[in-house]
């Protein structure tokens, strides 16, 4: 069954399309990726699903529950990590694990759950009193309550160290080999990468991509990225090699090194355009692309 | 049945603090203290179906002033944090939060007031007065009722604006419109009126019906039409108890129906 089902989604504010028709759907098992630069509209595509914002034209679903009609039948299924939340004042960890349980009338043990998500130590104590990695990783807890089919997480590794980052993703992993869907939205590129089977890239309201990450590679230049050491590079030549047709990005590295992922057939077309250019090519090599260099490709750069 | 989820953990959230406890402490001790003067102050025979009659105007005063408190911040402030997405990401409705809210906090407040009236009804009838049974519970309910009312508002005041200092600028905007300027504003009308010589001692009919909607006047109505033997309600029919009740009906429920559907309809981020 699918997990989520958007069709034409759109969210239109006074002056604002924060999202213009979004048709998508994430299957069963599957962690799905939503990637895009701050205010590309990945939160309010979350908050419709969770219906805290009206869709002003299209529906979506989750598991077959319209999120607007039957919010609640739609959220009985999934665990949450909502983009900005705050923790409840007077509880402490362990109440909220337990509120989370009785509001999903499911049976785990809080403290198993604060174990997992690593905050077992602070069970006892106001959350309130928390720092902001503890808070995300008992919100986390939260939503693993009651075993959910779908996971939504909205920027999950906020406020997190390296070493957390890795343990929420490994708990992801093993949400997902239980069989839950997860979705998440990031906007940073590597732990998407690490972990994702599919990814879908938003700007400005617009689906721009949706694929595997392998997809995204072999769509822009072969998966490949062109490194050329050039002896005096200046702003100019990198601006006459943007404008060779098939280049998608051309920026520069180290000061002496232009980047760019390119189609096949315009490789051939940058380096004689810099010979022409009177450039002087000292070397010359490809590089897988990384995720951020298709993120770049798709999104021109808009990252912040 | 998720608002029985969100009325228990509110209840219990609500009730810990001490401005809380402070707050429901106050119709609670006014209770008390007119069961334990009403004896010595009071007129012969002393009932408790006559106490309903003393007590009814400290009440209209009290009561409002703990319900509204006790509402205002039923949502708002949780709006404001963010810890609103932490419940509404849970299987719960909008519906099932307002109502878990409303009867939280209407139950706290029912509460203290029930075990106030139990003890004073012990005071008023220890050792000289006598209990009459029917029209002392219909005050309790009535009284109850009254509560909620106010309960209501302040909680309507929390869910028809996004911010924990405006929800208070309405809920007690309420309070001191209804509560302390409204019986000003009827006698300064009558005052002005009598002055003109546009009438003669009381306001016209439908002038008072106006005034009287307000809670507290059609509470206290209510308690003198149904309740208290030692007083009578007069006046056409829409100044009856019969019609106080149905405004009074109308109070409990209306404005949590009418800023409800707006808050369902709301972005909340």
């Amino acid at each position: 069954m699918t997990a989520i089902a958007a069709d034409g989604l759109s969210k239109r504010y006074a002056t604002v399309t924060a999202l213009d028709r979004i048709s998508l759907s994430v299957e069963e098992g599957e962690i799905f990726g939503f990637l895009g630069p701050n205010g590309a509209g990945k939160s309010t595509f979350i908050n419709v699903l969770l219906d805290f914002v009206r869709p002003t034209d299209g529906s979506v679903e989750l598991f077959g529950h319209d999120c607007q009609t039957e919010g609640v039948a739609a959220r009985d299924r999934i665990g949450v990590l909502p983009e900005g939340y705050s923790v409840f004042d007077r509880l402490t960890g362990r109440q909220h694990v337990e509120y989370a349980r009785r509001s999903k009338d499911a049976d785990d043990d809080p403290i198993e759950i604060l174990d997992r998500v690593g905050v077992r130590e602070a069970a006892d104590r106001p959350a309130s009193d928390y720092s902001k990695g503890m808070k995300q990783r008992l919100v986390l807890g939260m939503s693993l309550v009651g075993d959910p089919d779908l996971l939504i997480l909205d920027e999950p590794t906020t406020g997190l160290d390296p070493n957390g980052a890795a343990e929420i993703r490994s708990i992801l992993r093993e949400e997902r080999d239980r069989g839950a869907a997860i979705f998440f939205s990031s906007h940073i590129l590597e732990q998407v990468e690490a972990i994702c089977d599919r990814v879908a890239i938003l700007q400005d309201g617009d689906l721009v991509a949706v694929d595997t990450i392998d997809g995204l590679r072999q769509s822009i230049g072969g998966g490949t990225k062109l490194l050329i050491d050039v002896d005096g590079l200046d702003e100019e030549t990198v601006e006459t090699v943007r404008a060779v047709d098939g280049v998608e990005t051309a920026t520069v590295r180290d000061g002496t090194t232009l980047e760019m992922t390119c189609t096949n057939d315009a490789k051939m077309n940058v380096v004689v355009e810099l010979q022409r250019l009177g450039a002087d090519v000292v070397n010359f090599r490809t590089e897988e692309a990384s995720l951020e260099d298709m993120f770049v490709a798709y999104t021109g750069g808009g990252r912040e | 049945m998720s608002w029985r989820v969100i009325a228990r953990m509110d209840g219990a959230l609500t009730a810990e603090p001490r401005s809380t406890r402070l707050l429901l402490g106050l119709p609670a001790v006014t209770v008390l203290a007119a069961a334990y003067l009403y004896p010595a102050f009071g007129t012969e025979p002393i009932t408790t179906a006559r106490f309903t009659g003393f007590v009814d105007g400290w009440l209209a005063t009290v009561v409002p002033l703990a319900g509204i408190l006790l509402g205002y911040d039923a949502v708002a402030s949780e709006r404001e944090s963010g810890a609103l997405l932490l419940s509404l990401s849970l299987p719960h409705g909008r519906d099932d939060l307002v109502l878990g809210k409303a009867l939280g906090r209407v139950g706290l407040l029912s509460g203290v007031l029930l075990a106030a009236m139990v003890v004073g009804a012990g005071l008023v009838v220890y050792p000289f007065g006598r209990f009459v049974a029917a029209p002392f519970c219909g005050f309790v309910a009535t009284t109850l009722a009254f509560g909620a009312i106010w309960t209501n508002l302040g909680i309507a005041a929390s869910i028809s604006t996004a911010t924990k200092q405006r929800a208070f600028v309405i809920a007690f905007g309420l309070f001191v419109l209804f509560v302390l300027v409204w019986d000003g504003i009827a006698s300064g009308l009558r005052l002005g009126l009598n002055r003109a010589g546009l009438v003669d001692g009381t306001l016209p009919g439908p002038v008072r019906f106006v005034f009287d909607l307000e809670p507290g006047a059609v509470f206290q109505r209510v308690t003198v039409g149904f309740l208290d033997p030692s007083a009578a309600v007069d006046g056409p029919w829409y100044l009856s108890e019969w019609a106080a009740l149905v405004v009074f009906l109308l109070w409990l429920i209306s404005p949590l129906a009418l800023t409800y559907s707006r808050f369902a309809g709301s972005d909340l981020s």
